[in-house]
């Protein structure tokens, strides 16, 4: 196993000006950015931060999170990269959860702060950014200078090199244990499927803190390509304005962000002929999006892949030559993974039979941090339940047919629903709650509350929704708000989503 | 010489029009804003100058919906060119490329 920094390191060594990373008018290449993450390091382990202690990250896609990323490992300490988008109410407790001794945020990101305010525990603070540093925190670029670099910490392995959150504050948080071989197993896959090279650069969109965003990155740089950070998708015309400025050859997107770029943009009127692959997660995306994508950009080869965060980040791809052949298919197992899918009793399911989908290899996670009881439901016997339901046909491509839980996949982001019903309930007039995804064209689902109230609130639904843009990121709001007067419930008085979800269209009652 | 006092009332009175109207397209956007993307009336929740974008305020989906509600309110047409964050990423700098788009 070669660990993702000694791949940095090796690149830094042999072609220190090589460029790695373009965000905005910034640029790093492989010389500075592994330079920068040996002073992070070293500034680390000078504050007292020891192996395996971990250092959480609040930061949208920037190069400061690449470095910090790096220079985290090189201290032998674990990042955790927590969601910018989530509210105060979800950071303190990740940050408390996880005990993190460091943290990097935003200078004047109101929703680090005022969680960092609320954790009583002393934590080493570092603001990026060249404004209000507040007196708490030391400045980025002071903490890059103050301490000579050192020889870098030794790890195994089997250490843990990142925790990914994947819920909010609903009970215990899942935190993702991934090891250094977790991350490198998982890069060496997808790199060679991809068949990625150091003459290969990629517009990134996907967060970081989330398991595609991270392993886009970890991809590209691990081979000394190039990766350009594109903010947000506002203006996705800007984003292919930036594709085909640099001249990239990759592009990595959920179904939402193509179907932005196939109903927003002339993608014609632009000279995208370096794009050489495109790769697509994070959800089912409609065989028929799939085809226009690939007629609108003939030159690029479209991937389709499967996976979660549990598993680092990939399990399944589908080789492009055969989308035609298996449209739907989300593919076959990627080099050392095996999966299986089973019937509830535990058994093998027949081919076209549709149980849980199973998985082993050298991606599958170390478990939830501090959380036995969640880790003790999904790995059992060397095994992942992923949760996620599916059948082989006869050729071993695998499809899927929905999830066991309730979760929401909204664009590239994923909601627990319990997450929004307890913000929602928190209003002293909500009787009762419930939420549930609903389908949307473009984001594949939206976010949908039914709420229980009394007469009086019953026109009220910009105050749930003002009251979620308080308390959730942005993204958990629900669109939809429908009042009614009693939820369905099981005998055993549990909410039926499904019902909810089934048999209602969506509806504006705002 | 009388002409030109004339001409310089009716300039500034047209100067004075044209300043209340920027003022109340700008009151306009801001209620706009307020409440389909914020959820609220209360004007002090947003200032002028924030970035709707940086803030999570606005996302893709919604800028698509604010800037058809400023081509239909306002009679203007937004080119693609002009679908930039420096013109639509504060209620100052909505109001101000509203203007700018404006018939006289």
């Amino acid at each position: 196993m070669i660990p993702l920094s000694s791949r940095i390191e090796r690149i830094a060594r042999v072609e220190p000006g090589r460029r790695a990373i373009a965000e905005g008018e910034r640029r790093i290449d492989y010389g500075t950015l592994w330079a920068q993450a040996r002073a992070f390091a070293a500034f680390l382990r000078a504050s007292g931060i020891d192996a395996g202690d971990r250092v959480a990250v609040i930061l949208p896609n920037c190069i400061e999170a690449v470095v910090a990323c790096h220079g985290c490992w090189l201290a032998g300490a674990a990042i955790v990269p927590l969601n910018a988008q989530a509210r105060a109410r979800d950071i303190a407790p990740w940050l408390r959860h996880c005990a993190a001794r460091c943290v990097v945020y935003q200078a004047g990101h109101r929703d680090s702060e005022l969680a960092l305010e609320a954790i009583a525990e002393p934590i080493l603070r570092v603001a990026t950014g060249t404004s209000g540093v507040d007196g708490a925190s030391i400045a980025w670029a002071d903490a890059l200078a103050a301490a000579a670099p050192s020889a870098p910490v030794e790890y195994q392995a089997s250490d843990l090199a990142m925790i990914l959150y994947t819920s909010g504050t609903t009970g215990a948080p899942k935190g993702v244990m991934l090891s250094h071989a977790n991350l490198a197993a998982n890069v060496d896959s997808i790199v060679r499927y991809l068949e990625l090279g150091k003459d290969d650069s990629i517009v990134s969109v996907l967060p970081f803190y989330y398991s595609y965003g991270a392993s886009v990155l970890h991809t590209h740089l691990s081979v000394g390509a190039f990766l350009v950070i594109e903010a947000n998708l506002v203006f996705p015309h800007l984003m292919v304005e930036t594709m085909a400025r640099e001249r990239v050859s990759g592009f990595s997107g959920v179904p939402s962000t193509f179907l932005l770029l196939l109903n927003r943009v002339p993608l014609a009127n632009y000279d995208l002929s370096s794009l050489r692959y495109l790769t697509q997660a994070g959800g089912a995306m409609a065989p028929a999006t799939a085809q226009r994508l690939r007629e609108a950009l003939p030159q690029a080869r479209l991937y389709i892949m499967y996976g979660q965060t549990e598993a680092t980040a990939r399990l399944a791809w589908m080789p492009p030559e055969r989308l035609d052949e298996k449209p739907g298919a989300v593919g076959m197992p990627i080099d050392g993974v095996e999966l299986v899918v089973r019937r509830e009793n535990g058994q093998p399911a027949d081919v076209m039979e549709v149980g849980e989908v199973h998985a082993r290899g050298p991606n599958v996670m170390l478990g939830y941090w501090r959380n036995p009881e969640a880790t003790a439901a999904v790995l059992q016997d060397g095994w992942l339940r992923t949760g996620d339901m599916g059948h082989f046909d006869a050729d071993g491509f695998l499809y899927l047919a929905g999830r066991r839980s309730d979760m929401i996949k909204t664009g590239a982001h994923r909601v627990h629903p319990k997450d929004v019903e307890e913000a929602i309930a928190e209003l002293p007039w909500i009787a009762e709650v419930a939420v549930v995804g609903v389908d949307d064209d473009t984001l594949g689902q939206v976010i949908k509350a039914f709420v229980v109230t009394d007469a009086e609130h019953r026109s009220n639904a910009n105050a749930i929704k003002a009251h979620c843009r308080e308390r959730l990121a942005a993204y958990k709001i629900p669109k939809f708000i429908e009042f009614v007067d009693a939820l369905p419930k099981t005998a055993s008085g549990k909410i039926r989503r499904t019902q909810l979800t089934a048999t209602t269209e969506p509806r504006e009652v705002s | 010489m009388g002409l030109p006092a004339v001409c310089s009332v009716h300039a500034a009175a047209s100067i004075h029009r044209g300043e209340t109207k920027s003022m109340d397209q700008k009151k306009q956007i801001k209620a706009f804003v307020l409440e389909n993307y914020l959820f609220t009336d209360d004007e002090s929740a947003l200032a002028d100058g924030d970035s709707l974008i940086r803030d999570g305020i606005v996302d893709s989906t919604g800028m698509l919906e604010l800037i058809g509600h400023l081509e239909e309110t306002y009679a203007i047409k937004v080119e693609n060119a002009e679908m930039i964050p420096a013109n639509f990423d504060s209620i100052d700098s909505i109001a101000a490329f509203v203007a700018r788009k404006s018939p006289a």
